[in-house]
């Protein structure tokens, strides 16, 4: 195990190396491609700076992934009390308090624990709620959101009178499982993920950008499966594009169709992971819903830490991250 | 642009991350002992549970070729079914349970039991068996006076060999939320690389492999008084 860390950093740094000559290649390659360099403006070349800001995704590209309370339909039948007080979570929680969730773990490094508890004081979400009583094991995934987020439904329950603990889960398909059997009996889900994973068939896409027609398209599945999922919060942790804010002030942009706006002459470089030339979600989707024209796209990771060092040190202008990264936090 | 490559990756550095944080350890602590204790537990019942399935077998396996053939075969085989693989297709039974895990490491220490047990067995010598036999000594009272004895520091060395790897695998339980430390190893992966909790993890794995190996290997000396009396 010991071996695996000391493997790990030169690998990441043998990464970044790679990603670092792909650039001067690529752009090489592609002055020799259009002919004339200068075809493409200056307006949209990166800009650094250490904050991040997403632009908004104003033509609904981007699935919605709102947090939404996902919970065994016999556990809910038979705790009136239990769907209020995490829908009163959700009426509470914002992305903006996700970020700033996100960025006391991942940054400032104070626990789980700690965080949620502070952000439960705070919202006063506990005040007035139904009480109910039992226990009720809340399901969280091995990440830093979804620990904080089941932490956070975990001591709203546990106000409400419920015995509540919080069990560490792996991957989607084990814990649903256990959801659907009432081992576990609620989960803080994402409504297009959870929507889309319910929804057995690949090609077909149910879930959109629209939250309503999201959850309107999730109740019968979750009918199906034995499930009942809450309000979804506003709160989302879905792919956004995110520029500095010295960049987004310079050119007087907050939206990604501002932003198409903006940069008509083609000098936007483009940062995400490798298959983002192809999804639909990210470069297809910005140049065919918004009409954005990229000089070029570089290879980085999904809403890693590379992707966020290459839009602060101005080696891309804009990247895909994720809406609710503890990088976004606003100082 | 090299220099930039190598800014990239330390990204993650900007808030202090140091590979060993006292603070870290004191402030989790409970978190930590609990996880500890976990996997003290998964480990220890993996090991009981396997030894006590892996002497029946090993004894059958010594009465013919083929026999022992097909056990030390099909231990084999479980062997090499991936751990992640294992816990996935345990998981419809035990569900998101710790004996998820129990299950699986049991099935894995069954290779180095079986075989270290039928090692054992067989290093008995065919002469003494039969001295045995020809003082009246029953299948019962030859295992537990003779072979037993004999077979004892293969026996442990299998204890031994079984105990580290369980350790080591347990962390693998992560899947179904009851890896033990393994749960600061990717909780602190998932958390932005958080460096204290992987190394926290990590190293107590290996602290307790350790002292697991060091406690076996001392229950062996008390249990081998002759061993130490003749190489004295």
């Amino acid at each position: 195990m010991r071996t695996r860390i000391r493997v790990l950093a030169p690998l990441a740094m043998a990464v970044a190396l790679t990603a670092a000559c792909g650039e001067s290649g690529s752009s090489g390659s592609d002055e020799g491609g259009s002919g004339g360099g200068t075809a493409s403006g200056e307006a949209c070349v990166p800009i650094e700076g250490d904050q991040l800001v997403v632009l908004e995704d104003d033509m609904e590209l981007q699935n919605a992934d709102n947090v939404i309370p996902a919970v065994n339909a016999a556990t809910a039948a038979s705790n009136p009390a239990l769907l209020p007080a995490l829908d009163a979570i959700s009426a509470a929680l914002t992305t903006d308090d996700l970020i700033a969730l996100n960025a006391a773990v991942d940054v400032e490094r104070q626990s789980a624990d700690e965080v949620a508890a502070g952000w439960v004081e705070e919202s006063g979400v506990t005040e007035g709620l139904e009480q109910g009583s039992g226990a009720i094991v809340v399901g969280g995934g091995n990440f830093t959101e979804s620990t904080v987020l089941a932490t956070i439904y975990a001591d709203v329950l546990t106000a409400a009178g419920f015995d509540a603990s919080v069990q560490e889960v792996g991957n989607r398909e084990l814990y649903l499982q256990a959801l659907k059997s009432g081992q576990i009996q609620v989960f803080p889900e994402y409504l297009s993920t959870v929507t889309e994973f319910l929804e057995d068939d690949e090609n077909s896409e149910i879930a959109s950008g629209d939250v309503d027609a999201t959850v309107a398209a999730l109740q019968p599945l979750a009918e199906a499966n034995g499930l009942v999922f809450g309000e979804p919060s506003e709160a989302a942790d879905q792919n956004a594009f995110a520029v500095t804010t010295a960049f987004a002030d310079e050119l007087g942009v907050s939206t990604l169709s501002e932003l198409a706006d903006a940069c008509g002459d083609g000098s936007l470089i483009l940062g995400g992971p490798a298959e983002c030339p192809e999804r639909p979600f990210c470069q297809p989707g910005l140049e065919e819903t918004y009409g954005l024209e990229f000089d070029s796209f570089r290879e980085l990771d999904a809403g890693g830490p590379l992707t966020k060092a290459a839009i602060q040190q101005g080696e891309i202008s804009v990247g895909l991250v994720f809406s609710s990264d503890g990088a976004l936090a606003q100082d | 642009m090299l220099s930039a490559g190598v800014d990239a990756v330390l990204a993650v550095d900007e808030a202090p991350n140091p590979w060993f944080d006292g603070s870290y350890v004191a402030d989790n602590w409970d978190t930590i002992m609990g996880y500890l204790g976990e996997h003290v537990r998964l480990t220890i019942g993996a090991v009981l549970i396997g030894t006590a399935i892996a002497l029946p077998l090993a004894l059958l396996a010594r009465r013919s070729r083929l026999l022992g053939g097909a056990v030390l075969g099909l231990s084999t085989i479980v062997y090499t079914i991936p751990s992640l693989a294992m816990f996935a297709l345990i998981f419809p039974f035990t569900g998101l349970s710790a004996t998820t895990v129990l299950v699986g490491l049991t099935a894995y220490s069954l290779v180095i039991l079986v075989r270290n047990f039928l090692v054992g067995l067989q290093g008995v010598p065919a002469d003494v068996q039969e001295a045995a036999r020809g003082m009246g000594y029953g299948a019962v009272r030859r295992f537990w006076q003779i072979e037993l004895p004999l077979a004892l520091p293969a026996f442990m060395a299998g204890l031994r060999i079984a105990t580290v790897s369980t350790v080591a695998l347990t962390t693998v339980g992560v899947l179904v939320g009851h890896g033990g430390l393994g749960q600061l190893i990717t909780g602190g992966f998932n958390a932005n690389f958080y460096r204290a909790e992987i190394v926290t993890g990590a190293v107590g794995c290996v602290l307790l492999a350790l002292v697991a190996d060091v406690v076996l290997a001392g229950v062996e000396r008390l249990l081998t008084p002759w061993a130490r009396a003749g190489r004295a």
